[in-house]
């Protein structure tokens, strides 16, 4: 209960802070207006990156069967950095405002496919051990691109993708946004359809089989739909941590293991902990601005660490 | 196949399958059928394919050749929703990562089936409660399942399966590995299952005794192939049973159920270090071969000799690991391999004499025994040696007279010796 209550509450502080004070700004000055609007797109693009990471990291989680797993982990993340990158240096305007999210989620894709091929090298169905070793094989190769694209870049895409890699909330254009907005939503949405399906998949692909459900289906679509919501939280946001790993983790802490409230919860917990962080990263040090990928850790690390220190057994007992 | 009962309907039949994983074929060219109603236990050595054929048979794997049915159906063209409904599975171990409660666990045995989106009605509430109730969980519905001990782990899996209301319930190994209390109960409510609601069981096991105790029919795997189909009877034979698996085993009739018991010959290698107590045997001509068998079961440590090489004890000594001091074939004992055997008497507790016949060749043998009791060891003898003495002088029976007076004791059947040797040997300790 006081989750439900304490997140339209962060929400509300983070519209009410920011580099330029404290207080809901004057709306009928046109500068009132414009941090207004800023502070709410700030505000609407950590929503949907913090939810879009939250959901992918329980999703892969409950899929791998492992707590370690997220999109960095299996190398998504690095993927859908890797096609950021080039979609922002080699100019992603091709595609107009989908060019973003759809070459970082074909990036990330592949990169899914390339990790499980070398994962399963020996047949059948690879092991979760070797999944997460060859994602984080992957994730090292694709990290090593994006370090020579950025140094063999001017100085102005240089700038973008560093600036972007460290984790910016800062919106673009709305229309940009609605793209990444459509994807999120139909993605979350989804994969909260699949719950009782995850649920099941808990106890292993075999057993999931065994309970009448089509598991290499159920296993494959919310690997794509997460995939997808990595890819497009990458591609919108940059790449910021801990969200994807710790949120789900946390949620679970607090409500338990089961999808049907563990999808939604994570989506919810994991845009407010990031508008927070958001709100944090503008205000700390204004006018100067801290990459919020840096306050998520930071800020979230020991936060959590309380929590999950109090109540592990409800998470996760391996 | 039993005839007794109708055979109607096959629940599950293979039709010459073969199957297996990418670049590993493991079954090949089985073929059986299961009616309904049956209880049949695969048995079979590790890598046999027992597992395989539980895959094979639930759908998880498709066969590269043939066809395997399921009530008359193929089960590849079976729904998921369908398939499950015909056959529950319970895993070797249920493994649940994540915190989800005994009728969590339970209620996903409704998996689909149920209403969209897990919002189960009354009725599937109903089912649900009643597997709990049948398999003794209803106490436990909201501890964490991971909490619970493996025979409790069991029965909620199995309650899983049976909320499915399968008609064919098939069980990989799921029980051998539980202690005998939980293994127990978990049988008692397979065999209700079976007789009560007629649901048809296939018990993968590697426990023979508890598949041949409980199963109508065993199915014997080998190598990916079923090498047996039948009764617990015809498929418990020591020479078949010996060879599928590889290693020495015994069967016998349990006493009280009259179903066949199997025993590996490891007994004898078990028991031995728990005495640590040495008999020296003095045998010859196939005399000493049960006393090796019996002392070794009992738990002594057992050398003999002196025997000739190429006797009948002399094979069987070696085949047991028996140390043992040797003479050439055919030749009187000389000295050498009469000193070894000195030796070996030194270092024994005691010395047991068989029932072989002595002449000129082995009377030598005898001295031992006067050379234990001088040592203060008990000597054990066979009675009757005058009948058994060839040598030309009566040697052997005027020696044996000398060990009776010095304190041999005689023995005339082995459960005699046995009996005495327990007494003597406590005595000592």
């Amino acid at each position: 209960m006081a989750f439900l209550l304490a997140v339209p509450l962060l929400l509300g502080v983070s519209l009410l802070v920011g580099p330029s004070g404290i207080g809901l700004p004057d709306s009928s000055t046109p500068s009132g207006q414009a941090i207004l609007s800023l502070r709410f797109g700030r505000f609407f693009m950590g929503i949907m990156v913090g939810a879009a990471l939250s959901a992918s990291g329980t999703v892969f989680q409950a899929i791998l069967r492992n707590p370690l797993a997220e999109p960095y982990v299996l190398g998504v993340s690095g993927g859908a950095g890797l096609g950021a990158a080039l979609s922002i240096l080699i100019g992603g305007s091709l595609l107009g405002a989908v060019g973003l999210p759809v070459t970082a989620f074909i990036f990330a894709v592949l990169t899914l496919m390339a990790v499980y091929g070398i994962a399963g090298q020996g047949g059948g169905s690879p092991s979760v051990y070797s999944l997460i070793l060859s994602g984080v094989i992957i994730s090292a190769i694709c990290s090593s691109v994006i370090m020579f694209l950025v140094s063999t870049a001017d100085i102005d895409g240089m700038h973008t993708v560093v600036w972007w890699m460290l984790g910016n909330l800062q919106p673009g254009d709305l229309r940009e946004q609605l793209v990444p907005l459509f994807f999120i939503t139909v993605a979350v949405g989804l994969l909260w359809m699949l719950a009782p399906s995850l649920n099941i998949l808990t106890l292993g692909r075999d057993m999931a089989h065994y309970r009448g459900l089509n598991a290499n289906f159920v296993i494959l679509a919310s690997l794509l739909l997460a995939t997808l919501l990595a890819a497009t939280a990458v591609s919108m946001g940059g790449m910021i941590g801990f969200v994807g790993l710790i949120v789900p983790h946390v949620m679970r802490a607090l409500f338990g293991p089961d999808h049907r409230w563990l999808v939604p919860a994570s989506a919810i917990g994991g845009g407010a902990f990031l508008v927070l962080c958001d709100a944090i990263a503008r205000s700390v040090m204004a006018p100067v601005e801290i990459p919020v990928g840096v306050v998520t850790a930071l800020c979230g690390g020991p936060f959590f660490l309380v929590i999950l220190r109090r109540k592990m057994s409800n998470a996760w007992i391996a | 196949m039993p005839g007794s009962r109708e055979m109607s309907t096959n629940a599950l039949s293979f039709r010459n399958v073969s199957a297996g994983y990418r670049n590993r074929p493991v079954l090949r060219g089985v073929g059986f059928e299961i009616g309904e109603g049956e209880f049949v236990s695969v048995i079979g050595p590790n890598g046999s394919g027992k597992s395989t054929m539980l895959k094979t048979a639930t759908g998880l794997i498709r066969p590269d050749e043939g066809r395997v049915e399921l009530f008359g159906r193929d089960v590849a063209s079976l729904k998921p929703r369908e398939r499950a409904s015909l056959i529950g599975v319970v895993p070797q171990k249920l493994d649940s990562p994540m915190a989800f409660t005994v009728s969590e666990i339970v209620m996903f045995g409704l998996g689909s089936t149920g209403r969209p989106w897990g919002m189960h009605g009354s009725k599937e509430l109903d089912s649900v409660e009643r597997a709990m109730i049948y398999t003794n969980v209803l106490d436990l519905k909201d501890r964490m399942f991971n909490e619970l001990s493996a025979g409790e782990q069991q029965r909620a899996a199995l309650a899983m399966a049976l909320v499915q209301e399968p008609r064919i319930i098939m069980l990989d190994e799921s029980i051998a590995h539980l202690d005998i209390n939980h293994s127990q109960e978990v049988l008692r409510i397979l065999m209700n299952i079976n007789r009560e609601r007629r649901i048809t069981v296939l018990l993968v096991s590697h426990d023979l005794n508890l598949a041949a105790q409980i199963a109508d029919r065993l199915l014997l795997m080998e190598n990916g192939r079923l090498v047996m189909n039948g009764s617990p009877g015809e498929v418990m034979q020591e020479e078949l049973l010996s060879s599928v698996y590889g290693c020495e085993l015994r069967v016998r009739r349990d006493p009280f159920g009259g179903h066949p018991v199997v025993t590996g010959a490891l007994d004898t290698a078990l028991r031995r270090p728990a005495l640590r107590k040495r008999l020296h045997v003095i045998g010859g001509g196939g005399s000493g071969i049960e006393l090796f068998r019996r002392l070794s079961i009992e738990g002594f440590e057992v050398s003999a000799g002196v025997l000739n090489q190429l006797d009948s004890d002399a094979e069987a000594a070696r085949a047991l690991d028996i140390p043992c001091a040797l003479e050439q074939p055919f030749s009187a004992i000389g000295n050498e391999a009469f000193e070894e055997a000195r030796l070996m008497v030194s270092e024994a507790d005691g010395v047991v004499v068989s029932a072989v016949p002595f002449g000129s060749g082995n009377v030598v043998n005898l001295e031992l025994a006067a050379d234990a009791l001088r040592a203060g060891k008990p000597v054990w003898m066979a009675s009757g040696i005058a009948a058994r003495d060839y040598t030309v002088d009566k040697a052997a029976t005027l020696a044996a007279e000398r060990l009776r007076n010095d304190g041999a004791v005689e023995w005339s059947g082995i459960h005699e010796l046995m009996t005495r040797l327990e007494r003597d040997i406590k005595n000592r300790q």
